[in-house]
């Protein structure tokens, strides 16, 4: 009796721990969330009960007179001062080069034939939630047999703009003219995000990450796209990345060139401590080591003494952003600060903050700060560091 | 065998009955010694510097000269002023933005307007005229400082030289309506004892009318050392100090490098550096309660909750320092060239740190505290001498080198001390943290309404503050 009432226990003490790893497990799987879409309407005033207004429309980026006479007598009348002695780059953009990109821009730049080179590819506009959104859409000139061609959305960030892609896009749309092998051929769509370039800004608060990811999914479903490949860095790393998780049917898949994290855990913190010295323990290669350590260095003062555009970007943006739009001479020395320190940290030693060998011809340089200025775009650009870092880092529900 | 050896052990102890207590005598009177001596007060180097384009000349002294100035105009400034206002890019800004995403740009067009149509810039040059400007050179720059004498001083009575330095994004001009309170007290029905002030009120080179640095390396410390020098010059051996802001920290660094020469220091913002785990801890305790860590009630009430006001509040606020800690050509490039994103610049920080609630308003309550006259005046004066840029570059000097400001903090100052706690100033030190610093508080005062820019919104009750405080010092 006793034997069998031990058996009856102990199988029912079996019983008892089996269905409990089994609930725990079932109940405690993560099932694969999805992010809400975030429906919003950004337009001036109150919704209109009529349906939108969702046709496609033909877009070309126009010069006037008027532009660029006022443009000319701004950069004659500009109010620069000198630079302190020795000081290369590392007060922010040094005047003297400045003063040459100003007179480059006076009197070589030739904003009319840029536009044209702006105009080589088809621009579009359509009205989503409200607001008018200008994208690109550039097809493969030609298919082999049986080819189809990958939808892929690429998305800019902050200062840059759609132009960004210009140089790319030839060789994603028509890789074999340029020496790339023909197996994968795109059909791009660069959109401006809400707010930049030619792209209508939200009235509203609140327009996120998250809601852009939104205006780009209804885009490409406008597109008739259905399955799609996305690509970004800047902002574009976290709109294509809340796309994913808004629309993960939809993404074949997400392309980054800048990854970013918001919550560091327990983990992350003791990678960064022990991380150089057992790089193979917290899953870094080599190549992490190099570009991750010295930590302090490499990471947290290059943060801090770059990021204080974030800082005040992320909280006084109308005030900041008030005189960049009123002096073309500000807005350059505001961007191409940028373009010069995030090109490579080192630049800021060069006095001229950007090495003889130009990865950028000034040509390119000018005309994305002319996308800036002729949209006046630049406070509602800097709205999005509000809208989406405004409330504090990691408390975002996508972060989650 | 030990309970026995201790009868023994007594009778050495008879002996060294004597010896004892003489030893610790000598080790007490020793370390006494050790104690009062290490005390000697510590004063940061006063050093030397240069400031001047290129080389600093080998031969010839500096010109010491004191040079009257009179500020200046011309219609040709005037018409690129209108000029630049007439063709102001408006950017809309969200709905129910306020104040909440930094200064409105709807209201910002009412100041155009303003500023446009009715502000007399010649009119207003007249009022900085009203008092007497000088210029000389120290240290290679051009040094700007306004000097008021009282007018009249009745018989037997003392003039106490004053030094008020301004910080940012002010001027010399915040003190315009104090400079009356203090040069003739009685006319204004200020009866506060005997004190009557003469005062000196300089712009921080880099700053208005004063020279900007042409090097590397401008800093409080040197900006200390010119003001002592200048003071110097002006013949004064002996006098008091006062600053908010920037001036805060300058006139500290003052006390800390010459505090013979400093009668005594009043101050209505303190800088502190932060601490580490215990300061912390007083900080989590005195939440609730607040008497274990030395704070008062007041102290409570304007501290707490601690999170959103010395946090968050401060992250919402400090972008502007960031930015101009790190990029100060760039964040200021723009400014020279637009007055209207110059004046959204400065004025956002006199509506925001004027008074917290302010961030609400869609107008930022500017002309509930201030004249718009006055605040356009302060921006003119930024305006006209492109001096936007090198007054960010103070930031990078200070802050870059040394981010909690900590480098003179174990420097203690020892000169009679006065801080007047405003209840709207951006972050509220309570006296018991001042101490650390300040050795020597003699008045710390509670006042009752105003914000940062105490002598340019309160000036009455700064001046009285700072007069009780003079008069406390005058008595010791």
């Amino acid at each position: 009796e006793l034997c069998s009432s031990l058996a009856g226990i102990m199988l029912l003490e079996v019983f008892l721990v089996l269905g409990t790893l089994l609930m725990y497990f079932l109940f405690s799987k993560k099932k694969e969330e999805m992010l809400p879409f975030k429906d919003g309407w950004w337009g001036r005033g109150q919704k209109p009960v009529t349906k939108e207004d969702s046709s496609i429309r033909p877009f070309k980026v126009e010069i006037t007179e008027e532009e660029l006479s006022d443009l000319f007598r701004r950069l004659d009348q500009a109010r620069i001062t000198e630079p302190v002695e020795n000081s290369c780059f590392h007060y922010g953009t040094n005047s003297v080069p400045l003063r040459k990109v100003v007179s480059y821009w006076k009197n070589q730049f030739n904003w009319k034939k840029q536009a044209e080179v702006l105009n080589k590819y088809p621009q579009f506009k359509t009205k989503i939630q409200g607001i008018d959104i200008h994208f690109v859409h550039v097809k493969p000139p030609r298919l082999t047999e049986g080819q189809a061609a990958k939808p892929l959305l690429m998305v800019h960030g902050w200062p840059g703009s759609f132009y960004e892609f210009y140089k790319i896009i030839p060789l994603l749309t028509d890789p074999a003219s340029h020496g790339l092998g023909d197996e994968h051929i795109f059909e791009i769509i660069c959109p401006s995000i809400p707010g930049y370039g030619f792209s209508e800004a939200p009235h509203k608060k609140d327009f996120n990450s998250v809601s852009a990811a939104t205006v780009f999914y209804e885009l490409m479903l406008r597109l008739r796209f259905n399955e799609f490949y996305t690509q970004g860095g800047d902002w574009g790393w976290l709109i294509c990345t809340n796309l994913s998780q808004i629309a993960p049917n939809n993404v074949k898949g997400l392309h980054l060139n800048m990854v970013s994290v918001s919550k560091l855990g327990l983990t992350d913190l003791l990678s960064i401590l022990l991380g150089r010295y057992f790089p193979g323990l917290f899953g870094f290669q080599d190549e992490d080591v190099r570009r991750m350590f010295p930590f302090l260095k490499k990471w947290l003062y290059r943060i801090l003494s770059e990021s204080g555009y974030a800082h005040i970007q992320a909280t006084k943006l109308d005030t900041v952003g008030c005189g960049l739009n009123d002096s073309p001479v500000g807005l350059a020395a505001y961007i191409l600060e940028k373009f010069s320190s995030w090109t490579d940290m080192e630049f800021q030693n060069l006095e001229d903050g950007i090495p003889e060998s130009r990865e950028f011809s000034l040509d390119d340089l000018l005309s994305n700060i002319m996308i800036y200025w002729v949209s006046g775009c630049i406070v509602s650009s800097m709205r999005f560091y509000r809208e989406n870092l405004g409330k504090g880092i990691g408390t975002q529900k996508h972060e989650k | 065998q030990a309970i026995l050896c201790l009868p023994r052990s007594f009778e050495y102890s008879q002996k060294n009955a004597v010896l004892v207590p003489v030893a610790a005598l000598g080790v007490g009177g020793m370390l006494l010694y050790w104690l009062r001596s290490g005390r000697k007060i510590k004063t940061i180097d006063m050093g030397d510097g240069w400031w001047g384009s290129g080389e600093r000349p080998l031969q010839g002294k500096e010109d010491t000269s004191i040079r009257p100035f009179k500020i200046e105009t011309s219609d040709k400034e005037i018409e690129d002023l209108h000029q630049r206002l007439d063709r102001f890019r408006f950017t809309p800004h969200v709905e129910g933005a306020a104040f909440h995403y930094g200064f409105n740009s709807s209201y910002l067009r009412k100041v155009v307007a303003y500023w446009r149509n009715q502000f007399d810039w010649g009119k207003q040059v007249e009022v900085l005229n009203r008092y007497p400007h000088f210029h000389t050179t120290i240290e290679g720059i051009d040094i700007h400082f306004i000097h008021v004498k009282p007018p009249y001083v009745p018989h037997g009575r003392a003039v106490q030289p004053l030094l008020m330095v301004h910080g940012w994004p002010g001027s010399f001009y915040e003190f315009y309506k104090i400079i009356p309170l203090l040069t003739e007290p009685a006319k204004h029905g200020l009866n506060e004892g005997d004190v009557v002030f003469e005062v000196i009120c300089p712009s921080i080179p880099g700053y208005g009318f004063s020279e900007a640095s042409h090097q590397q390396g401008f800093d409080s410390i040197a900006t200390a050392r010119i003001f002592h020098k200048l003071m110097n010059r002006l013949g004064f051996k002996k006098y008091y100090v006062q600053g908010g802001d920037w001036g805060s920290r300058i006139t500290t660094n003052m006390a800390q490098m010459l505090p013979q020469s400093v009668k005594g220091l009043h101050l209505n913002l303190v800088f502190i550096a932060r601490q580490g785990l215990g300061r912390l801890i007083c900080t989590m305790l005195g939440a609730y309660v607040p008497w274990l860590v030395g704070f008062s009630r007041e102290d409570a009430r304007r501290f707490y909750p601690f999170m959103q006001k010395n946090v968050y509040d401060v992250l919402r606020e400090s972008g502007y320092l960031h930015i101009q800690a790190t990029k100060p050509d760039t964040a200021g490039c723009g400014l020279n060239d637009s007055p209207v994103g110059l004046a959204a610049y400065i004025l956002e920080k006199f509506s925001t740190w004027t008074d917290k609630s302010f961030l609400h308003k869609d107008d930022g309550g500017l002309e509930s505290k201030y004249s718009l006259d006055e605040l356009l005046t302060n921006v003119m004066i930024y305006w006209v001498t492109s001096s936007i840029v090198s007054s960010m570059r103070y930031y990078k000097e200070n802050f870059a080198k040394d981010p909690d400001l900590r480098a003179h903090s174990r420097v203690g100052v020892y000169v009679p001390t006065g801080i007047a706690a405003f209840p709207q100033e951006i972050v509220h030190v309570p006296r018991i943290w001042a101490k650390d610093v300040y050795k020597n508080i003699i008045s710390y005062s509670y006042m009752p309404r105003g914000g940062h820019f105490a002598a340019f919104e309160e000036p009455k009750l700064l001046a009285q503050d700072i007069m009780q405080f003079v008069q406390k010092v005058e008595q010791l």
